[in-house]
């Protein structure tokens, strides 16, 4: 069956939707590298930088948090792919300062291992950088070992945070401090109702019956998790809430933040009914819910579904969640 | 002996196959827990490594691994990338004919690099799955001639990728499906096996 797209050759999606990114927030990023997304206006040398790669097709998400307050730059691979990692050190050695830079990479197969060649790489010739891994997807059990636990969503407020401290001017140390506290205390539910079409060759990627769910699918929707007949969107936010508390250790009197990530096909509108339900059981938990998040964020196509974060915040957290970002898709 | 243009050809044969199977690859990567993109990967790969030349074997693989890392993506990258450059560390300086025993070298190092990159070994579901018995069957089989070598590890790789029908995934995100990564072929180990068939077809 074709594929009800607007695309032109599947062969240039990532460099066409990376060129449209530049164009149209010209004033806040621009292409560097062929896919390497920079902002517009970098940020004082004498500050840390912060640095991500990932694949493409999961628009806003990575490039689209490049900007003040957040990310200085984003590595883009192709399609649900992870950039070589000669183009990984290309980018650290455009970041290399004395302040140093944080890679944050999430924790796919093909990202970790491009990101450890160049880490190694990189260090081999003197560039200061530092990586943070997140894995907090709990799909898997909240158990699972962490190199088993993938890299979700939670990036994202995640480069909130880290790219708020380098704002701030705290060392490389410090960011990296912060920010593994902060990858600690977060986690990810996804749940989905259909599966995606891979935008370069049409393959569907995990069928779910007409009558079912599945929470606890991976980023691209690869199969895994639990099935279920569908349910409402309050006994999905409670079904999911859970264990998403079980694995923050959230509890009474914490301040908690928490987003619902649509991922391609689900509306604006399903969210905030889930988002409603879920910050009223935290509320009834003793649980305080700071200004959150409801949008598209990191999508897979035209999946239905969403990815639910839960994250535990310390003071400083807090504070760097509400420092000013001005980023194509985040600002505060 | 393995002259250089013959490696050329054999690289240029697996191509070609790489390319006719692109589909079933990427189903296979969809059906068995992962994103239904490996055929994408391994024929960028294999487009990428069109452009790579060299006057001796040590060159040529060195030119595959560099042309491969900057424009294939995702664990390909790195994967393939690794054993590419194995096998160009292995091979002898302005070598460009290989006997038994330096094809052997060449490919035992090509192994042993992206043993370093992975934690995956049989049974795990994975392209090592083909490659390891490949390898080590390649290896074995030096005292009977290069074609010899190669129909050997064909044979392995082929046994090596049907094994992983039945196993469970252990690594990435499949392994979360637990009883339902059983059945189909491992998308890696298959691309892997149809590089060494191409690779004992092109040698007879």
């Amino acid at each position: 069956m074709p594929m009800k797209k607007f695309v032109n050759d599947p062969a240039n999606l990532t460099k066409e939707l990376l060129e449209g990114l530049a164009l149209c927030y010209s004033g806040k990023v621009t292409l560097v590298n062929e896919k390497v997304v920079v902002r517009a206006t970098p940020k004082d040398q004498s500050k840390v930088a912060i640095v991500t790669l990932g694949g493409a097709g999961h628009e806003p998400a990575l490039s689209g948090f490049v900007g003040e307050g957040m990310l200085d730059a984003s590595v883009v691979g192709d399609i649900f792919a992870a950039p070589g990692a000669p183009k990984v050190l290309e980018a650290l050695r455009l970041f290399k300062r004395e302040a140093g830079i944080l890679l944050v990479t999430l924790n796919h197969a093909g990202d970790r291992m491009s990101a450890s060649k160049a880490l190694r790489d990189a260090q081999k010739e003197g560039i200061k950088v530092v990586e943070i891994v997140t894995h907090e997807d709990i799909s898997a059990g909240v158990d699972t070992p962490i190199d088993d636990k993938r890299g979700l969503a939670g990036c994202i407020p995640l480069y909130k945070v880290v790219g708020a401290a380098a704002e701030a001017g705290k060392s490389l140390e410090e960011i990296v401090d912060i920010g593994e506290r902060f990858n600690k205390q977060m986690a990810t539910l996804a749940v989905a109702m259909t599966g995606c079409t891979h935008p370069q060759n049409g393959g569907v990627i995990a069928v779910l019956p007409d009558d079912e769910m599945e929470i606890g699918m991976g980023q691209h929707g690869e199969a895994g998790g639990g099935r279920t007949k569908i349910l409402s969107a309050d006994e999905t936010a409670a079904r999911m809430i859970e264990p998403l508390v079980q694995a923050t250790g959230v509890k009474a009197g914490d301040t908690a933040l928490l987003i619902i990530n649509g991922v391609g096909a689900t509306t604006l509108m399903e969210m905030l009914i889930v988002y409603r339900k879920t910050a009223q059981i935290l509320a009834s938990k003793g649980v305080h819910v700071t200004p959150g998040a409801c949008g598209e964020y990191l999508t897979v196509q035209e999946m239905a579904g969403f990815q639910m974060i839960l994250c535990k915040l310390d003071p400083d957290h807090v504070a760097y969640l509400k420092a000013c970002a001005r980023t194509p898709y985040w600002t505060a | 002996m393995l002259t250089l243009s013959q490696f050329k050809e054999m690289v240029a044969a697996a191509g070609v196959d790489i390319r006719a199977e692109e589909k079933t690859f990427s189903e296979l990567d969809a059906a068995s827990g992962g994103d239904g993109d490996h055929g994408t990967a391994i024929v960028t790969a294999f487009n990428a490594m069109r452009k790579a030349d060299g006057a001796d074997f040590k060159g040529y693989l060195k030119a595959l691994t560099d042309a491969l890392q900057n424009e294939a993506c995702g664990s390909t990258s790195t994967l393939y990338g690794a054993w590419l450059q194995g096998m160009s560390d292995a091979a002898p300086e302005g070598a460009a004919e290989l006997d038994a025993a330096a094809l052997a070298k060449v490919f035992a190092g090509g192994l042993e690099e992206i043993g370093f990159t992975t934690k995956a070994r049989v049974g795990d579901k994975t392209l090592m799955d083909a490659l390891i018995p490949a390898t080590e069957a390649l290896v074995a089989a030096q005292a009977e001639g290069v074609a010899a070598m190669f129909q050997k590890g064909a044979s392995g790789a082929a046994k090596g990728s049907e094994a992983t029908c039945a196993m469970r995934a252990k690594f990435g995100r499949a392994k979360n499906l637990g009883e339902r990564s059983i059945g189909p072929r491992d998308a890696g180990s298959a691309s892997m096996a149809c590089i060494f068939n191409a690779f004992a077809k092109t040698v007879k």
